[in-house]
């Protein structure tokens, strides 16, 4: 699994895969500055599109649960987000409230007739045809039992019929269409650039422990190199991700996503710059135009147009948060974009 | 929270190791099969598993560690919330029998053969009011009424109260049994609740709480709780020193079931006086003595100064005053007395007056010290009293020290539910009888009856006035009884149900009769006698501070015990009867007096051989195990006690320097073969009240014992109350921390009851995913804290971010929220009542309106065809929940002469008008006691977090959200790890709530092991082994972390502290409080804007803000806020006269000459014109602003 340094061009960026399970991926992203690295496990966490339950219309609900508390938890439901670029956001659809080209219709039919107490699971979820993909809208259910998540339980004589509408949204919105747990991340685990001040009672090096596995990959060997000078003028440019999925979506995919989500930002953002005159990113004139990171170039995304990234300068990424752009108001389903 | 704070797998900086055994103090909880116990099915099964937890049977037992295993035991039969059920208990099994023995017979004045004889009294099982007694016994069917029903119905929980009894008919005696006289609301949990020894499966089915402490009545669907009343104690000598002119008073309260009264020995100057209200002047105390039949000067002497010389000095001159009086016998004493009592007005119309003698002897016996009896015309039990209570004035004048404390607890008593029922019943009961006598002999006064005379009927008349009396105290809280001189407000409050805590905090709250507006600090201070008994934290602050108090883990509060079998008992162990005893030999040197209930009765030489015989006996069962013995060394006396309302607590005994409970004894309790009380009865563990604890000599730990120990510590945990034991490390934190805590835990938002999604209470929150603390105590195990929580535990990164975290403002995630944190539901019910009138006519429910296309209007949306909003909808402001009507006219008879015919009604809709919309979550339609029928809506928000929600740890650190930031922008760890919470680190010098960050720690390596962990108060969880299982882990010892910033992705350049720390959800929240107006409602009187947000006020620019405005010179903004803004009012004024006229003429003048329009504040021309009406003249003098003539 370990896929050696790709061999491309010194200075763009480079990717190394160190371990990959379905839902995780462990890389290190080589050759950027940390505004990008940064940037990119930004998107990741709350701006790759994924599906989730946003709608449901309850029909009969005689648990003990309030409707608004059911109708939560169904949200929170991870739901398989393969090749969701098939959906369209409801927004730009042009149906009138849903669609089966803009969202996935689960339904929820339960009814407790045991003395039994019932638990109602994430696979009673039945997914209505058609839809826009075979994948999308599958409740996520990883456990060996086959169940998924726990929506509620019943007892006897209690039911629950509901219909719920899967639609495509960003976790910026809502933590429920989030793609990832938690992204580790890290680039300097010996503290050379000495960002952190090391708090501690009478030995740093005795008292901290690094992070081995990252610390050995930087310094190949030995954990830590003492007595080393300081390079005041190094800036990191190795970090170190650690990517957990939720499940709806695979980690590469996530990244990949990721990347393509900041493409398009980064693309609205020189296109509003550019004014009229819709140019490609490469003419902005500088040198950074058309690196595309090989190693994880998935064949589909970005180079079939013949687009390059956008990847103008450096410093513009790391404005605050992204924060400034409106949900309702991102580029995304621009057309051109989304093929 | 949830998902996003585990950790990914596997990411662990070293390997894991195989996990070891962690030697620390509380081993946590294991899922592993626990003891056996005998199915009991009490509730307590759960409550007695924690101590197995983690240890098999066979694991050693360490008797030092393992002896808390007392307190669930304990806690299993008493403490909390089970006094006010023995209370109760007491009241219905035995007081009551009391009750009706002391009256047992009404008899009448007109017909000495009649008479009414109770001969039983009982209280039966809870029943509906309607449901007939008699009917039930004779089929044999029982009411199936529970608590929940009248909850839920508005009607009372009670009880028929049944008398047997004989009384005379025509010529014979006729007997009746089972006759109800009145009903007794019945106290939820106790003897006769029908709650009382059902298993929790039972309680489920009964739509009851099994968590729920009972211990309070449902009167009218209300909960109501009569609160524990501290009182300074009954028939108990105090004495006290006046501040000024050396005043020195001994007191007592005597209180009998006749009489309560107040009597005095004062010294005034160096004389001493007997002072009691029946007195019109204060008696010289050897006339008193000469009164009691103490003839010779002598034995006055004797019995007052004993044979200290200096006592005797001081006595001395108080023989000259009776002496100068010429008073020397008995008889010439209560000559004397006699004139001087207060005469009762009333004379009887035997119209014959004893004589003075007569008179005070009377007095003597029953009024003066009247709680020592006085049998046989022996008044020796009573001269000693006096004298002792004379000699105790002239101790504490020669000794500043010899002085009682009132504020000490050993001279305190609480009044709990079933003493003030007691009374209160005591009271109606005569009550009853007087009236039924009355109706007698009103009857019987007449010659010739048409039928033969049955009383029955009139004790069935009047039960109304028992039931009615009793509900009416219960309901409104006031205790007015002119018969004891009791006129009390407060005693009931409604069970607060915010949260678990809150309504069991409710329960052990100690109230206290001081007033509240008194600036003494002595009753409101910490007395070193609450030790054990009185939670030191759990008090309220501001006005009710100190003086509303809270019990202790392991309190008792004793009910009465009989006292006869005590005096006996202390004869058989050798004690001389004190009325025997020569006045010379009373307070020889090494003679010690014997106090039974503040009484003196006998006479020991040996006192400490006494005590230890009195004490043997009573750890062997023969005397209650509530009698208390206690030596005073000041007195040279022993006081034994055996009346109600005393503090107690249980203690091990340790005898010759060791603890006599042992690993065996604690090896059967663990296995259930024995129980906590058979450690009273072996001998092994006993109850000390407050007197019994000063007189011993307790260790704390088992290693404390030395060979002077009387008494060992079951847990020191046990200072603390409920509410106090929730927080972790308690003992680590600024003491006033804890105290603010106490007062949050009760608004915590939470899980309140495992039935709550059944109750229709007037609010209710609740949390939609609560958590049980990762940092628990054994407080929180043994009140199932963990059953019920309220909070959740949050990931807390202590650190300062973006500005909007000052002031002890929180960070939130975005993401947390959305995923659930901090998420509740308010629950608020809206009722009806559709009211019936004699004449036929009801409310009822009507059609919603339709307009003239057939649809139903807007504002009647929701509602069905029954009138009623359907379940689930959502409700907006404005509209119609219940399409309630009204008859126009009532009252009117059937049609005549009325104006509207009887079948008229009008729409009095229930309009929904909460600013933010609901769900409607339940409509309930029931009738009530009184047939009306009752119609409850139960509306349902869930909210979400917003900024200006208050939070709170458990430590007192209270705080509203001030930014709810995405979760990309919060920090992280290197393992992606994202802080539901941040806190400022300012948060902590000043406070010093060290226990916080130990549950942070603690809390934090219990997530890495994954078990829970220890906060207990004086124990808990190590920090020494918390550290070594985050270093384990691949974390810092000290629970900091290297985190990198979110928004820049750069690593912060110092560690962040972070971790859990558990979560309360305050009630406050914007929602609620929000609130604006531009222009809205006036008050109808002053044409100002209304106050508060309910009626949509306005903002009050008060006394202070104006005093701003004057001192800055805003007077523009001034006019415009306080008149323009406000109450503006155009009036007509006459420049002739200064009065107010209208449209421009002067009613007073007569003419519109010199009239002039001025503005003024409506309060202002209200003012004038109020003056007006009382023939106050108030003129408006007019004066030109630019005169003419003073140039342009």
């Amino acid at each position: 699994m370990d896929y050696g340094p790709m061999d491309v061009d010194e200075v763009g960026p480079r990717v190394v895969i160190r371990e990959s399970f379905p839902d995780r991926a462990d890389f290190v992203l080589e050759n950027v500055d940390l505004a990008f690295a940064n940037s990119l496990r930004r998107t990741m966490l709350a701006e790759v599109p994924t599906m989730a339950i946003d709608l449901v219309e309850v029909d009969e609900n005689t648990s003990v649960l309030a409707d608004e508390f059911i109708a939560h938890r169904l949200g929170l439901i991870p739901l398989n987000s393969k090749q969701i670029e098939d959906v369209l956001y409801t927004r730009d659809c042009d149906c009138d409230q849903y669609c089966e080209n803009c969202s996935v219709t689960l339904t929820m039919h339960a009814k407790c007739t045991g003395d039994e107490i019932m638990k109602v699971y994430a696979r009673d979820l039945v997914v209505a045809e058609p839809r826009p993909n075979e994948w999308v809208g599958n409740p996520v259910i990883t456990d060996e039992a086959g169940l998924g998540s726990v929506i509620c339980k019943l007892r006897k004589g209690q039911e629950v019929r509901m219909k719920c509408v899967a639609k495509k949204g960003i976790a910026k919105e809502h933590a429920k269409w989030a793609p990832t747990s938690a992204i580790g991340f890290e680039y300097d685990p010996n503290n050379k650039l000495r960002h952190l001040d090391y708090w501690y009672e009478i030995d740093p090096i005795a008292e901290w422990p690094v992070d081995e596995k990252n610390a050995s990959w930087e310094s190949e060997g030995g954990v830590q190199q003492s007595g080393e000078p300081f390079d005041y003028n190094a800036v990191p440019s190795r970090f170190f991700f650690d990517l957990e999925s939720i499940g709806n979506l695979e980690p590469d995919a996530v990244v990949q996503q990721g990347i393509k989500v900041m493409q398009q930002k980064l693309a609205a953002v020189l296109q509003e710059l550019a004014g009229d005159e819709n140019r490609n990113g490469d003419a902005g004139g500088d040198g950074f135009g058309g690196q595309e990171p090989d190693g994880m170039q998935g064949g589909e995304y970005g180079v079939d147009q013949g687009y390059t990234t956008p990847y103008v300068n450096p410093g513009a990424t790391s404005q605050w948060g992204g924060g400034a752009t409106p949900y309702g108001a991102t580029p995304y389903g621009q057309s051109g974009w989304n093929q | 929270m949830a998902s996003n704070t585990q950790p990914p797998a596997k990411r662990v900086r070293k390997p894991a190791q195989p996990k070891k055994a962690i030697a620390h103090d509380e081993r946590p909880v294991q899922k592993q099969p626990t003891a056996q116990k005998p199915a009991q099915g009490d509730g307590f099964d759960a409550l007695l598993q924690p101590f197995y937890s983690g240890k098999s049977l066979t694991d050693p037992i360490d008797t030092a560690k393992d002896k808390w295993n007392l307190l669930p035991a304990f806690l299993k039969v008493k403490g909390l919330v089970k006094q006010h059920i023995d209370s109760y208990n007491f009241f219905i099994d035995v007081d009551l029998k009391r009750i009706i023995k002391a009256n047992q017979t009404i008899l009448s004045d007109i017909d000495p053969r009649f008479y009414i004889k109770y001969t039983d009294i009982r209280v039966g099982w809870p029943t509906r009011s309607d449901e007939d007694q008699a009917d039930m016994a004779r089929h044999q069917w029982k009411s199936t009424v529970t608590p929940n029903e009248c909850r839920l119905r508005d009607t009372s929980y009670s009880a028929p109260i049944l008398v047997d009894v004989a009384y005379w008919r025509g010529v014979r005696e006729v007997r009746r049994k089972g006759m109800v006289i009145g009903r007794i609301p019945v106290m939820l949990r106790s003897s006769r609740c029908i709650l009382s020894n059902k298993t929790d499966e039972e309680m489920a089915s009964l739509g009851e709480c099994p968590l729920d402490p009972g211990g309070y009545f449902v009167v009218n669907g209300t909960e109501k709780v009569i609160l524990v009343q501290e009182q300074i104690s009954k028939n108990r000598v105090i004495v006290e020193k006046g501040t000024k002119h050396g005043i020195v008073q001994a007191s007592v309260i005597c209180s009998t079931h006749e009489r309560k009264s107040k009597t005095y020995v004062i010294m005034r100057g160096d004389r001493i006086y007997l002072k009691h209200n029946f007195l019109n002047e204060d008696l010289p105390i050897v006339l008193v003595l000469k009164a009691l039949g103490i003839h010779s000067d002598h034995e006055i002497l004797l019995l007052v100064a004993g044979h200290d010389s200096a006592y005797q000095d001081t006595f001395q001159i108080n023989f000259e005053e009776c002496a100068k009086l010429g008073i020397t016998t008995q008889h010439e004493a209560l000559e004397y007395i006699g004139v001087r009592i207060q005469m009762k007005s009333k004379p009887t119309y035997h119209d014959y007056r004893r004589k003075y003698v007569q008179e005070a002897m009377e007095a003597l016996s029953n009024v003066i010290i009247n709680h020592v009896p006085v049998r046989g015309l022996n008044f020796r039990p009573k001269a000693l009293y006096v004298a002792h209570m004379a000699r105790r004035t002239i101790m504490a004048y020669h000794d500043s020290s010899l002085v009682d404390d009132r504020d000490y607890y050993g001279n305190k008593r609480l009044e709990l539910a079933g003493q003030l029922l007691s009374l209160l019943f005591e009271d109606l009961f005569k009550k009853y009888n007087h009236d039924i006598k009355a109706a007698v002999d009103k009857v019987l006064k007449k010659p010739a009856r048409t039928e033969e005379f049955d009383c029955l009927r009139y004790l069935n008349l009047q039960s109304n006035h028992i039931t009615a009396g009793i509900q009416r105290s219960v309901a409104t809280g006031n205790w007015d009884l002119r018969r004891f001189k009791m006129k009390r407000a407060g005693v009931t409050h409604v069970l607060s149900r915010l949260s678990f805590i809150s309504a069991l905090g409710m329960m052990t709250r100690i109230s206290s009769q001081f007033e509240k507006t008194r600036k003494i600090s002595g009753p409101r201070a910490l007395q070193p006698s609450q030790f054990g008994m009185l939670c030191p934290s759990d008090t309220p602050e501001g006005e009710a501070c100190g003086l509303v108090k809270n019990l202790a883990l392991m309190t008792h509060i004793t009910t009465d015990d009989e006292a006869a079998p005590v005096k006996k008992l202390v004869f058989v162990l050798g004690a001389q009867d004190l009325c025997t005893v020569n006045g010379k030999d009373i307070y020889v040197n090494g003679a010690y007096i014997i106090f039974i209930n503040g009484t003196p009765c006998a006479l020991t030489h040996q006192p400490r051989q006494f005590i230890n015989s009195f004490r043997r006996l009573r750890r062997s069962g023969r005397i209650s195990e509530f009698v208390s013995i206690s030596f005073n060394g000041h007195h040279n006396s022993v006081h034994i006690a055996t009346d109600e309302g005393r503090i107690c607590r249980p203690l091990i005994i340790v005898e010759k320097g060791r603890s006599k409970v042992t690993a065996r004894f604690l090896q059967a309790l663990r296995k259930g073969k024995i129980g906590f009380d058979d450690f009273l009865s072996r001998g092994l563990v006993e109850y000390l009240d407050v007197n019994e604890e000063d007189d011993s000599n307790i260790a704390m730990y088992e290693s404390n014992i030395s060979q002077n120990t009387t008494h060992l510590e079951i847990e020191p945990f046990t200072v603390l109350g409920a509410v106090a034991g929730l927080i972790p490390y308690p003992h680590h934190n600024q003491s006033p921390r804890n105290t603010y805590q106490c007062a949050m835990g009760k608004q915590a938002i939470g899980a309140i009851s495992s039935n709550q999604y059944t109750r229709i209470d007037s609010i209710l929150y609740l949390m939609v995913y609560p958590q049980k603390p990762l940092v628990k105590t054994r407080a929180i195990e043994l009140i199932k804290y963990d059953k019920l929580p309220a909070g959740q535990n949050a990931i807390v990164a202590v650190m300062s971010y973006s500005g909007y975290d000052i002031e002890d403002a929180l960070v939130l995630n975005k993401a947390s929220i959305d995923r659930g944190f901090g998420r509740c539901q308010v629950f608020r019910k809206y009722n009806t009542i559709l009211r019936k009138w004699p004449n036929g006519l009801e409310e009822r429910v009507g059609d919603p309106l339709r307009d003239p296309n057939g649809d139903v209007i807007k504002k009647h949306a929701l509602l069905d065809e029954h009138g009623l909003a359907s379940v689930g909808e959502s409700v907006q402001s404005g509209e119609v929940y219940i399409m309630k009507q009204t008859p126009i006219n009532p009252t009117a008879s059937n049609g005549i002469g009325s104006d509207w015919g009887v079948g008229e009604y009008k729409d009095t809709p229930m309009t929904y008008r909460l600013p933010d919309p609901s769900y409607i979550d339940k409509v309930m339609v029931s009738c009530m006691e009184s047939e009306h029928k009752i119609i409850k809506v139960l509306t349902r928000q869930t909210r979400r977090p917003e900024v200006g929600d208050k939070f709170s740890s458990r430590h007192g650190q209270k705080g509203v959200v001030g930014l709810i930031a995405e979760q990309v922008d919060m920090p992280f760890t290197d393992e992606g790890l994202v802080p539901d919470i941040i806190m400022n680190p300012h948060g902590f010098p000043s406070r010093m709530t060290v226990g916080k960050m130990l549950e942070l720690v603690s809390g934090k390596a219990g997530v890495m092991a994954g078990d829970l962990q220890y906060g207990t108060a004086f124990g808990g969880s190590k920090v020494e082994d918390m550290g070594d299982i985050l270093i384990k882990h691949g974390f810092s010892y000290g629970g900091k972390d290297f985190v990198t910033s979110g928004i820049t992705g750069e690593s912060l350049p110092a560690y962040v502290f972070f971790g859990p720390i558990y979560y309360q959800k305050l009630k406050h929240m914007v929602m609620d409080k929000m609130h604006s107006r531009a222009r809205g409602p006036r008050a109808t009187l002053t044409r100002q804007p209304m106050e508060g947000r309910s009626r949509d006020g306005g903002l009050r620019l008060g006394e202070m803000e104006r005093d701003c405005l004057i001192a800055y010179g805003a007077s523009q903004l001034l006019l415009e806020r306080l008149m323009l803004s406000s109450d503006a009012h155009v009036v007509d004024i006459c420049g002739t006269c200064g009065m107010m006229g209208y449209s421009g003429y002067c009613q007073t003048c007569k003419k519109s000459e010199g009239m002039t329009k001025m503005t003024i504040p409506y309060a202002a021309k209200l003012l004038i014109q109020e003056l007006l009406s009382m023939n106050v003249v108030a003129r408006v003098g007019l004066e030109d602003e630019f005169p003419v003539g003073e140039g342009v």
